[in-house]
């Protein structure tokens, strides 16, 4: 025998033994009987509802069969099931006409994330030791019921938080709330828009986001928003924005972008200006003098105009001249834009996001408000319009209120009630929202994760995942007709979840006073909302609209009250000198607000314009990170006056050289395997500063001052490689 | 002159008995498939799955109680009556439930032992844990649709054997790429890689 033959003998020997000395290697696990009538391998598309954002899209699940592990009698088997497995736009919906953005498309992820709070908790532990004991539901709703009981002769005790977007789901809760005789639901909104809502009811009587007709736009001038990508209804504006851009054989439409920090939106404009943050309105008034001392437009074009203080006189302050001197903007660019927008229209200005978060927010939106009048854009084709709402059926949900700077961020309250919404993460430092959480003697979250906020709740009743329950929205803004989200449930619970309307529902006639709600569930709910048709329709699609039979309300008429705007210079927190940059953050397009922090799906997608994922950074211009020595990947350090964070630097060229910006969402102290302690917050280091006109928080009116503190600790993590800068193709024309 | 026989010769001898202990782990715990479950990945949980995999050694399908094809099928039952019907309608037969089983048995031979044994099944919330005795798995990339082919009108004995004789159905037809292919051909059905391969 040849060595080279023994050695390959003794190697097949080896395996042969190996495979013939295994049993049989299949795994049996105990089979359940399914509840489902399924045909194996076909699908069903069943209508739903994206719960992530208010913008409210259509969708369609592809529904089939597949395996569930359960635990079934204390026995651990497995089971079929008709699961939901990918999200779609639902294609006749009036908003998103079949689109889904990113987001959307990882919504799945809710429902099978791996750390989903599987059953009621009650806490064992201490507060925030994430320590808990399984309990039932009957226990853990005899526990409510009894801390409401026992607060029943102080009802006004008894605080809810919740998202404030518009939906049946909040008016059960009001009603809930009401009844007990407690205050409705206290709204907390990272992002909240509420300055544009209130500037729109001056301007143009709705106290609403406005919709864009971008699809019949030939000049788009955006002022900061980043309506292709977190801001308002972001899939309606993108289709609308395609057709503008490419819908047109003959035309494609401008879009003009000015912001300081290029947003994914700016990214796709034909021409970004950048512009001293803080100043926006004063621009648009810029353009607003042009075309009024040109004549170009009569002034009486503009009722929203009345706003502004000076419009009547021409608004001869703001020559351009004048305006370059305080937005940085050159002279003759205004000009040119200003002639540009009259002559390629219609023309619609877009205002949302950071230029609204300053000091004097309400101003600027009142001076686009004023430009969109002057350029003929309200209620016209290609402008803007305001979506009819439907009528409500039941108490009145709260008002989208102007979240007036509190002396403190709770009522007095015994039992606080936390439904969607994460303060602990989302508000600044100076509100001490921790501290005053941890002041309250009983919480309850409805939480389906852990995350900074439930980790402190002494009771966590679990809600199910928007696919397995009833769900709906009512969207503000993105169509032209009202619309009504309800869909019902696509799949059946995979744990022991509780719908958390159907949950109050319980607990209102369990209490000792028992408040009377009308309906015993909350599709009884839904379905007496809206006229017999307009429920049928529903039932298949998942929404119904005006042609469905849904009623509108009447356009009603908000007074306008306000004096005359005048443009103030911004305000900042922190002097210049000491803090010598603006600090801009912004909705990341991933994970939004940090709420969708702990879908793996948008943890590892790139950011568009950096290509980041599962980290935070620090964008700084190319001029001013060579200045401070600061080179790509660097760890920096952001101080203001509220504290500091560390994070990598990314060396950004869309952005002013005064300016230093960061996404919003990582950061999380507690937000499941996939968030915990990854990345910083950079809302902990905002300042508390108010918006003049509405008392609402600036969050983009904190300076910062930045250092190098280390080098590459690895943290940030790239897709792709470096950004690159070509000067020659963006000299200011 | 030594050294250098016994060099690879050791490697060789380490390498089978790694093979060999990693072959003959303990079948997983259902925790360690649960959390193995919601990632897909298309490698072997284990050397000895991947060289079982490779050599094409199948394990035989043990089933839960010895089902009668034969009775059934001279019943005058066919194959796609109730227990497979799913096969006329999508690309899966499927394995029939025991609700399936108790539409007739909940009246029809209720003395015997399998049948009580089965009705205590469904009386106890379980479910038939059938093994599939056909099927490819994932990986291998190629996909299989019933209908058209019942459509067709091809028999099942063409790809699944004679059963009618079996009591516990057996693998009898190997469903190579060559089987497919030649039918295909004969039948004038589409020989596009697409139709299988997508």
């Amino acid at each position: 025998m040849q060595r080279r033959d023994f050695i390959k003998l003794t190697a097949i020997t080896g395996t042969t033994t190996a495979l013939a000395s295994c049993g049989n290697p299949e795994h049996q696990l105990i089979r359940f009987i399914p509840d489902d009538e399924l045909v194996p391998g076909v699908a069903e598309w069943k209508p739903s509802v994206c719960p992530l954002c208010a913008a409210g899209c259509g969708l369609t699940v592809r529904v089939m069969e597949a395996d569930a592990e359960v635990v079934r009698n204390g026995e651990h088997g497995l089971v079929k099931i008709a699961a939901a497995k990918k999200l779609e736009g639902q294609p006749d919906h009036p908003i998103n006409q079949g689109g889904l953005c990113v987001r959307g498309q990882a919504a799945i992820q809710l429902t099978y994330h791996p750390d989903r709070i599987t059953g009621p908790l009650k806490r064992s532990g201490a507060r925030g030791s994430g320590e808990w004991k399984p309990v039932t539901w009957d226990e853990a709703i005899a526990e409510l019921v009894s801390q409401l009981d026992g607060i029943a002769g102080e009802p006004t005790e008894l605080t809810c938080l919740a998202r404030p977007r518009r939906s049946r789901r909040l008016e059960l809760m009001t009603a809930f709330l009401r009844g007990f005789g407690a205050q409705a639901p206290l709204p907390f909104e990272v992002f909240d828009d509420n300055v544009l809502r209130r500037a729109n009811a001056i301007s143009f009587g709705r106290e609403q986001l406005p919709t864009y007709d971008l699809a019949r736009s030939r000049y788009v001038i955006g002022f900061g928003a980043d309506f292709l990508g977190t801001w308002n209804s972001p899939v309606a504006q993108n289709a609308g924005y395609g057709a503008m851009r490419q819908g047109h054989p003959q035309t494609r439409g401008t879009f003009v972008q000015v912001e300081a920090r290029m947003s994914l939106t700016g990214a796709s404009a034909d021409e970004w200006v950048p512009i001293k943050p803080g100043t926006e309105g004063v621009l648009a008034l810029g353009l607003a003098h042009v075309i009024l001392a040109n004549k170009l437009r009569p002034d009486t074009a503009a009722r929203a105009g009345g706003a502004i203080d000076g419009w009547s006189g021409g608004l001869s302050p703001y020559s351009p001249a004048d305006v370059e001197k305080i937005t940085g903007v050159a002279a003759k660019r205004i000009e040119r834009l200003a002639r540009e927008l009259v002559e390629h229209g219609p023309a619609v200005a877009i205002v949302g996001g950071a230029p609204l978060a300053h000091t004097n927010g309400l101003f600027t939106a009142l001076a686009v408000n004023a430009l969109n009048g002057l350029l003929g854009a309200v209620g016209q084709p290609g402008g803007l319009s305001f979506m009819p709402q439907p009528a409500s059926s039941s108490p009145e949900p709260p008002r989208a209120e102007p979240a007036r700077e509190r002396d403190s961020f709770l009522p007095p309250t015994k039992v606080l009630l936390i439904d969607g919404v994460n303060p602990v993460f989302g508000s600044r430092k100076a509100l001490k929202a921790r501290d005053a959480v941890l002041a309250v003697p009983f919480i309850v979250s409805f939480s389906s994760f852990i995350d900074d906020t439930s980790i402190l709740a002494d009771l966590i009743l679990p809600d199910h995942s928007f696919l397995e329950s009833w769900t709906d929205s009512l969207p503000e803004s993105g169509a032209a007709v009202a619309v009504v989200n309800v869909s019902a449930p696509v799949m059946r619970p995979l744990h022991n979840t509780r719908a958390t309307p159907d949950v109050l529902i319980e607990v209102a006639g369990k209490l000792k006073k028992p408040i009377a709600l009308p309906w015993k569930t909350f599709d009884e709910m839904l379905k007496a909302s809206m006229p017999e048709a307009a429920w049928t329709a529903a039932q298949k699609n998942g929404f119904a609209s005006e042609k469905d039979g849904l009623k509108a309300n009447p356009e009603s008429r908000i007074p306008t009250t306000a004096r005359p705007a005048m443009y103030e210079a911004p305000q900042f927190d922190g002097d210049a000198n000491t803090y010598p940059f603006h600090f801009l953050p912004y909705a990341s397009q991933a994970l939004y607000d940090g709420s969708l922090a702990h879908l793996p799906w948008l943890q590892e997608l790139p950011d568009p314009l950096t290509s980041a994922m599962w980290s935070s950074w620090v964008e700084i211009n190319p001029a001013t990170a060579a200045r401070l020595n600061i080179e790509q990947g660097d760890v920096v350090e952001i101080t203001s006056t509220q504290g500091s964070v560390r994070a990598s630097a990314m060396i950004f060229p869309g952005i002013a050289p005064d300016v230093i910006a960061m996404p919003v969402g990582q950061g999380h102290e507690s937000f499941t395997r996939y968030a915990d302690k990854r990345g910083v917050n950079p809302i902990a280091i905002l300042a508390p500063v108010a918006e003049t006109g509405t008392g609402g928080w600036a969050w983009a009116a904190t300076r910062v001052r930045i250092a190098r503190v280390g080098d590459p600790d690895g943290s940030l993590i790239m897709f792709a490689g470096e950004l690159r800068e070509h000067p020659h193709e963006h000299e200011t024309r | 002159m030594i050294a250098s026989v016994a060099q690879p010769f050791r490697a060789a001898l380490v390498a089978a008995c790694a093979l060999a202990a990693v072959a003959c782990g303990t079948p997983p715990s259902p925790q360690a498939i649960a959390s193995t479950g919601p990632v897909f990945t298309p490698a072997r949980a284990t050397l000895g799955e991947a060289a079982r995999d490779f050599f094409r050694i199948r394990p035989t399908a043990t089933q839960p109680i010895p089902f009668p094809h034969k009775t059934h099928i001279a019943k005058g039952l066919t194959c796609t009556d109730y227990c497979h019907e799913s096969a006329t309608k999508g690309p899966v037969a499927g394995l029939p439930s025991v609700k399936t089983c108790m539409i007739c048995h909940d009246a029809i031979a209720t003395d015997k032992p399998l049948i009580q044994q089965i009705t205590n099944l469904q009386k106890s919330g379980r479910d038939l844990a059938w093994q599939r005795v056909y099927g490819y798995p994932n990986e291998s990339h190629v996909r299989f649709n019933h209908a058209p082919h019942i459509r067709a009108n091809v028999e099942c004995s063409t790809c699944h054997g004679p059963i009618a004789e079996q009591t516990v159905a057996e693998r009898n037809v190997n469903l190579t790429m060559g089987f497919c292919v030649n039918c295909h051909r004969q039948k004038n059905a589409p020989n596009d890689c697409l139709t299988c391969h997508f």
